[in-house]
């Protein structure tokens, strides 16, 4: 491990209402590098990506994005340097494709029109939409609403991106085309960290699996040797229970 | 014969329809401004914010346009001279913002919030997700409701002539007293003339909600 890794999270804690849905993550991501996070539904993984953020801010611990400590001053420079993959895509009901690429980066990048524009077709390009610029949200499949998704976060450099369950909202026929994507960015080499039960995904892609339960990581370790000879009984027993969904779907 | 008298007559009651007009176009362009304040205020507004938006509209609409207008001309008009038009904008207008509030604050909160969050997640400010993605969807979909808004209005300004604002109604009233009868036929011509403007307008606000329509949503609602 590198002593500067891109993110670090450090004891993250976070109490919904009482109840202690994250008691103390911590874990370090290296430039590059992707990981993967699976565990029961519930379990905190969610909150964990938007601690990460800070959309919901964590009550204790602290998360280091390229070593600055991520707060509330300077938070909207910092989200602009985290993309953020939604389950439900998100995208701008009322805007083109090509303008809910191009938004933030001239509102928050300050980027002009052209630069924004330059972008947007490059990365809409790499996922493939180069032909729906000019579709709104509601004439798009899922898979291409998420991958125009991704391109919008693609399209502001960030310094890695977030993705929580980007194909459980898809119809099956179509998470294939979003987690080409994902693992052809993974290839490219950007920085990921993905909330996924998409076993394609982790076993070509993801360079660690993080197995949380209970709002605490249970275990960590490369697809190879987590698939195949977890440590805790709990793995093995969530391993074998999202296999057999899997077949089932 | 009374249609001589009504086609000599007819230009004054176009001049009271065109200040009728305008009245309606200021009172309700002061109640969307304000209202569309109003409305964020009161969504994503400080406790403090909204409970001055439900206190103000509590009262707007409690108050029946008359006794507001009286309340506007004569009761403002002590302290601070008012010609009885602004008179009648502000207190239509600022009744109508309470009304206006309404409309947009639901539509507002039928924005999908996850558009929000992903406009926050990329680094968008609170006010700019507001202006960027939530207005002009709320926007949009407030068109329906309100052109009811847009009828109630136009009505409401022939109340304007109880703080003699010289609109159609008042105009209509004097000639009634000129012509010492018939005030039948010119009260029928005036109400066509509500009729008519009233009707445009629908028409126009319909037209405008078809056009401003986002792909893969027709016939979702809007009225045709
Ligand atoms: N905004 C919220 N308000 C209250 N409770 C929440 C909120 N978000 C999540 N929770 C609760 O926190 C727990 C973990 O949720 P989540 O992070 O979504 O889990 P996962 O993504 O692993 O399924 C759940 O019990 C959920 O009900
Ligand atoms: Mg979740």
């Amino acid at each position: 491990m590198s002593d500067n890794p891109i993110l670090s999270v450090r004891d993250v804690r976070k109490t919904y209402g009482g109840v202690e849905v994250l008691k103390g993550v911590s874990f370090d991501l290296e430039r590059g590098q992707s990981k993967i996070v699976i565990g029961p539904s519930g379990t905190g993984k969610s909150t964990l990506l938007r601690c990460i953020n800070l959309l919901s801010p964590p009550d204790s611990g602290n998360v280091v994005l390229d070593g600055v400590t991520v707060e509330e001053r300077g938070i909207n420079q910092i989200r602009a340097q985290i993309g953020f993959v939604f389950q439900e895509f998100n995208l701008f009901t009322h805007l083109r494709v090509l303008d809910n690429v191009r938004l933030a980066q001239r509102n928050v990048l300050g980027r002009s029109k052209q630069e924004a524009t330059r972008r947007a077709m490059e990365e809409l390009e790499r996922v493939g939409l180069s032909d729906k610029l000019e579709a709104y949200p509601a004439e798009l499949s899922g898979g291409q609403k998420q991958r125009a998704s991704i391109a919008r976060a693609l399209a502001m450099d960030p310094k890695l991106i977030l993705f929580d369950e980007p194909t459980s909202a898809l119809d099956p026929e179509l998470t294939g085309e979003v987690v080409q994507v994902m693992k052809d960015l993974a290839n490219a080499g950007m920085t990921m960290l993905v909330v996924s039960h998409e076993m394609g995904f982790a076993r070509a892609a993801a360079d660690e699996v993080i197995f949380m339960e209970g709002g605490v990581i249970v275990e960590q370790g490369p697809p190879s040797t987590l698939f195949t000879c977890p440590e805790h009984a709990r793995t093995s027993q969530f391993l074998r229970m999202i296999s057999h969904e899997h077949q089932e779907a | 014969m009374v249609f001589d008298t009504l086609v000599a007559e007819f230009p004054f009651l176009l001049r009271g329809l065109w200040i009728g007009i305008q009245l309606l176009a200021a009172l309700l362009a002061l109640g969307f401004v304000l209202g569309i304040t109003l409305a964020v205020m009161s969504v994503y507004g400080h406790w403090s914010l909204r409970l001055f938006a439900v206190v103000f509209e509590r009262i707007f609409r409690g108050i029946p346009e008359i006794v507001l207008l009286l309340l506007f001309f004569y009761g403002i008009g002590e302290l601070l001279p008012l010609s009885p038009f602004v008179a009648a904008v502000l207190a239509l207008g600022l009744r109508s913002t309470a009304y206006q509030a309404q409309i947009f604050r639901g539509s507002i909160q039928s924005v999908a919030g996850g558009e929000v969050m992903a406009a926050r997640a990329l680094g968008m400010s609170r006010l700019g997700a507001i202006w960027h993605i939530v207005l002009p969807q709320a926007l949009r979909r407030s068109i329906g409701p309100w052109t009811n808004e847009y009828s109630a209005e136009l009505k409401a300004t022939s109340l304007a002539y109880v703080i003699g604002v010289v609109e159609l109604t008042r105009q209509a009233s004097y000639i009634v007293s000129n012509l010492q009868g018939n005030t039948l036929t010119v009260f029928a011509v005036v109400a066509a003339m509500y009729f008519v403007v009233n009707r445009l307008g629908n028409a126009g606000l319909y037209a405008l909600e078809r056009r401003l329509t986002i792909p893969g949503f027709e016939g979702r609602g809007a009225e045709s």
